[in-house]
């Protein structure tokens, strides 16, 4: 990209050199991110047999278990009559006042979720082994769908990310121990202790698996990053899976990906939210990926409108101010591609692909 | 759109690009003025500003003539962008299909219908599987649709289990108001435990033929897939038409081939003979994305037995997984090899999902399009269709550069859109040039001579077998090539002494004495090796 020139001559501006001039135009063409959303609904997966706890409606605090995931989930049969006549798929079912409820297979069922009617049976989903699912936000449960999920319409507002894993958590957003570093930070695992247990840390460029095991060991909710690799990512999921298998779980941890896989620093106007956010409550939603805060006060206010950042490619997390289109010019690689000025710091105006730049609203 | 519009845009709006390109009318016929791209979504008033300001720019006095006259710039502009008429085709979202049957045998027909038609396919069947793990498939909010099929009449091992999986899904789709679901063949009959009287939904149900029926086999259940899939501007729904138009206006076979965000596209259509109708033939395979939305292993090694660049696994893969997230960006520097490196393994995946296509005549003209091949050179796309599709024959090649044929696909009325098609094809079709594949040759210091006759004269070049041949031939310019090789090989039909007409392209002519099909070292150094080689003449535009 250093070497980009124009695909046709064109008339030199000025005595710098300079291939054509720059100008505000063409703003609208660059790709827009969203930097916050004012609604956020945030959704939890069930499977079939997964007990809902509250009811459409209902305002919840952060916190409030909404529903208990069956771990052993399996199916056992009832006859058709043990059933109300107008049951249908999706129901609770509980053998209790039900003399006509006999199990044939397993013992001592006594709840289940009807699943489907054959033969004059019943197929239940059952299951011994529950576990709390909490809801991280305050708001109000707007649908339960038995089998499918919970969706809440949640206090506050969601800063977008591209990818979340693990489980909604929340916690104190912490900077990590050294506030300069938020953008470009690493998370290494000799820097966690037990006194950061309880936050949800922001790192600023990378992390790899075992600070983010290290981390959940040591009770830190989740872990909000720019990137992820694919390696890291990986080894996370499979200590997550691990985890879940185990009888003793620790409480849920989530990483929030703001950006995606190549490292890179995290955006300043997020940044700047995450500053702002520091020391509050917040919370990290899987379904959407996204950091949700009830914070009323605190203000964030959107950069500058010609703000440009450099989402990949050679300068990927540099940012500056639009200077107007470049037209097709010619990158490294010997590829043409449509540009536009981006004025870095004090530099002279450098063309930048397109493709690779975005501007927050 | 006003009576008597002299310009307007054409706007194809896709999964990972959204673009547009200003059409005029200029002496008595349409053309294309100007084209511009962006990531999805764009702003498509921001795109036809800047085209009315390009042309103006460039060209007042035809911009005058187009009907494009400012009252003051720059707000006249973009009220003038915004006052032209469009014509739009979006591209149906990726959605997933769900097919299941009693069995895996009974699965497999239906599975490959749905992933013929564009579906993101997933299979279940009560082979081995607990009912539970069904119920949980179908309730899994990804799933769009759901196609449950069995044979009519019912085969041996489907009857038993029939009444079970009827249960089964009515279980679960009483739940899913909103899911679509298809009955095929003999599971109609389970329509009435699945649509119990007086129940209230949003998808439809709707009753399909057997997987196995028609001619060929198949087809009437693909074509109700489609249906499904997309809505009426969808330009891969529509290129069957527009594939078939081209055919009809060209008089040649033509092969559209597009790799996108979401699915590769194959469409195959021939012109009407003494009057008749046309034959076109389209799949539609999500397989054949550019990048899966989770690239697996096998989605690697497949990029990684194309790729020029040194990567280990680890590093492919998360490149691969940046390109899914930002399909547009990182394409300076070595971005736009790996694109293409990506393009050719989706391509590969097209091709062995379409054997019936492929066994078909060859084409006179293979049309590239889609976003994977958008930042390569001209000729190293074409190199990229001939490393993967090894068809022994001579075509033309010709790319799609500004996306229009998606959006001339939609035009509903097929006279006016042959008569759009028969005045833009010269400007909607950049010619990339002419392959020529000899299959059958024999290792040696030479499989024969080859001569072309241009209009600037003859040259005469030896044949180097295993080896790539480019001829300089440029766009605009029709040559006969002749070939005569020392053994008798495949070229179409099998022989020594060849005569082919071949037209001249960005890439000239590339006469490729590679063996068909390709073989590529094992060791990844001496591959990489080989294939920059054999690129390396065709990015002319690459640093030194």
């Amino acid at each position: 990209m250093g070497d980009a020139r124009p695909m046709t001559a064109t008339a030199r501006a000025g005595g710098n050199g300079a291939t054509s001039r720059p100008h505000g135009r063409g703003l609208d063409l660059v790709a827009r991110r969203s930097l916050l959303s004012d609604v956020a609904e945030v959704g939890f997966r069930l499977a079939p047999g997964d007990r809902p706890l509250v009811a459409a409606g209902d305002a919840i605090v952060a916190g409030t278990t909404i529903a208990e995931r069956v771990r052993d989930p399996h199916l056992v049969d009832v006859p058709a009559a043990a059933a109300d006549p107008d049951a249908r798929s999706g129901d609770r079912w509980s053998s209790v006042g039900r003399p006509l409820a006999r199990v044939r297979r397993g013992n001592e069922t006594e709840i289940g979720e009807l699943i489907y009617e054959h033969g004059g049976r019943w197929r239940l989903a059952v299951g011994e082994h529950l576990e709390p699912i909490d809801c991280p936000v305050a708001g109000v449960v707007r649908e339960i769908r038995p089998g499918i999920g919970i969706r809440v319409r949640a206090e506050g507002r969601a800063l977008p990310g591209v990818e979340a894993l693990g489980d909604p958590t929340n916690g104190r957003l912490s900077l990590g121990s050294d506030r300069g570093d938020i953008r470009y930070g690493r998370l290494r695992s000799t820097s966690l202790d037990v006194g950061l247990a309880g936050t949800i840390l922001v790192i600023g460029s990378r992390v790899d698996a075992e600070a983010l095991t290290r981390a959940r060991a040591m009770g830190v909710r989740g872990v909000v990053v720019s990137g992820l690799a694919g390696k890291e990512r990986r080894d996370f999921l499979a200590s997550e899976a691990r985890q879940r298998a185990s009888l003793h779980r620790l409480p849920p941890f989530a990483v929030l990906i703001l950006d995606g896989v190549i490292r890179r620093p995290i955006a300043g106007p997020i940044a700047a939210v995450l500053e702002a956010l520091a020391g509050s409550t917040v919370a990290i939603s899987v379904d959407p990926p996204a950091l949700v805060f009830d914070a009323p006060k605190v203000r964030v206010d959107p950069p500058p409108a010609e703000h440009v950042r450099v989402r990949s490619g050679e300068h990927a997390g540099e940012e500056g101010r639009w200077a107007g289109l470049a037209g097709i010019r010619r990158f490294a690689g010997g590829t043409f591609l449509e540009a536009g000025w981006v004025v870095f710091g004090d530099d002279p105006p450098r063309p930048v692909p397109l493709a690779d730049l975005e501007r927050f609203v | 759109m006003t009576s008597d519009p002299r310009a307007f845009l054409a706007v194809d709006q896709g999964a990972a690009t959204t673009s547009a390109a200003l059409i005029g009318r200029l002496a008595h016929r349409w053309r294309v003025i100007g084209s511009l791209a962006t990531p999805a979504p764009g702003d498509v008033d921001a795109i036809g500003t800047e085209l009315v300001r390009r042309v103006h720019a460039a060209d007042p006095d035809l911009a005058d003539g187009l009907g494009l006259t400012i009252a003051g710039a720059p707000a006249g502009i973009a009220e003038l962008a915004s006052d032209l008429p469009r014509l739009v085709a979006r591209s149906a979202p990726a959605r997933t299909l769900l097919a299941m049957a009693v069995s895996d045998r009974a699965l497999e027909p239906l599975a490959t219908a749905a992933r013929k038609t564009g579906w993101r396919t997933r299979g279940a069947s009560l082979d081995g599987r607990d009912p539970l793990q069904l119920t949980a498939a179908i309730l899994d909010r990804d799933v769009d649709v759901i196609l449950v099929g069995a044979g009519d009449p019912p085969g041996a091992d489907e009857r038993r289990q029939l009444d079970e999986l009827g249960a089964v899904v009515a279980g679960a789709v009483a739940r899913r108001p909103e899911l679509t679901v298809i009955l095929a063949g003999a599971m109609a009959d389970q329509l009435a435990r699945i649509e119990p009287g007086g129940a209230e939904r949003g998808g439809e149900i709707l009753l399909g033929p057997p997987a196995t029926a028609g001619d060929p086999p198949g087809d009437p259940l693909q074509r109700l897939l489609d249906d499904v899939r997309g809505g009426p501007d969808d330009p891969r729904r529509a290129a069957g038409r527009i594939t078939a138009a081209l055919a009809d206006v060209l008089d040649r076979r033509i092969e559209l081939i597009e790799i996108g965000f979401d699915g590769g596209l194959r469409a195959t259509a021939s012109p009407g003979v003494e009057g008749g109708e046309g034959t076109s033939q389209v799949s539609i395979v999500a397989d054949a994305a550019l990048v899966p939305p989770d690239p697996d292993d096998v989605t690697v090694d497949r990029v990684l037995a194309w790729a020029t660049i040194s990567l280990d696994r680890h590093r492919l893969r998360d490149r691969l997984r940046e390109l899914r997230l930002w399909p547009w960006s990182g394409i300076a520097g070595d971005g736009a090899r790996l694109r293409l490196a990506a393009a050719r393994a989706a391509l590969g995946v097209l091709i062995d999902a379409t054997p019936d296509q492929s066994a078909l005549p060859a084409p006179d003209l293979v049309v590239i399009a889609g976003g994977a091949f958008a930042a390569a050179p001209g000729p190293a796309v074409a190199l990229a269709l001939a490393d993967v599709v090894r068809r022994p024959a001579a075509v033309a090649i010709a790319q799609d550069h500004a996306r229009l044929l998606g959006a001339l696909g939609v035009i509903p009325d097929p006279i006016e859109r042959r008569q759009a098609l028969a005045d833009l094809v010269d400007d909607v079709l950049a010619p990339l040039g002419s392959v020529v594949i000899p299959a059958g040759i024999r290792a040696g210091a030479s499989a024969g001579r080859l001569t072309i006759h241009a209009g600037t004269g003859a040259s005469d070049s030896d044949l180097v077998p295993g080896g790539l041949e480019l001829v300089d031939l440029p766009p605009g310019e029709v040559a006969t090539a002749e070939f005569a090789f020392r053994d008798s090989v495949r070229l179409g039909a099998r022989g020594r002494r060849f005569a082919v007409d071949v037209a001249g392209g960005l890439g000239g002519l590339l006469v490729d004495l590679r063996d068909v099909p390709l073989r590529l070292p094992d060791r990844p150094e001496r591959r990489r090796e080989l294939l920059d080689a054999w690129q390396e003449s065709l990015w002319v535009t690459r640093d030194r």
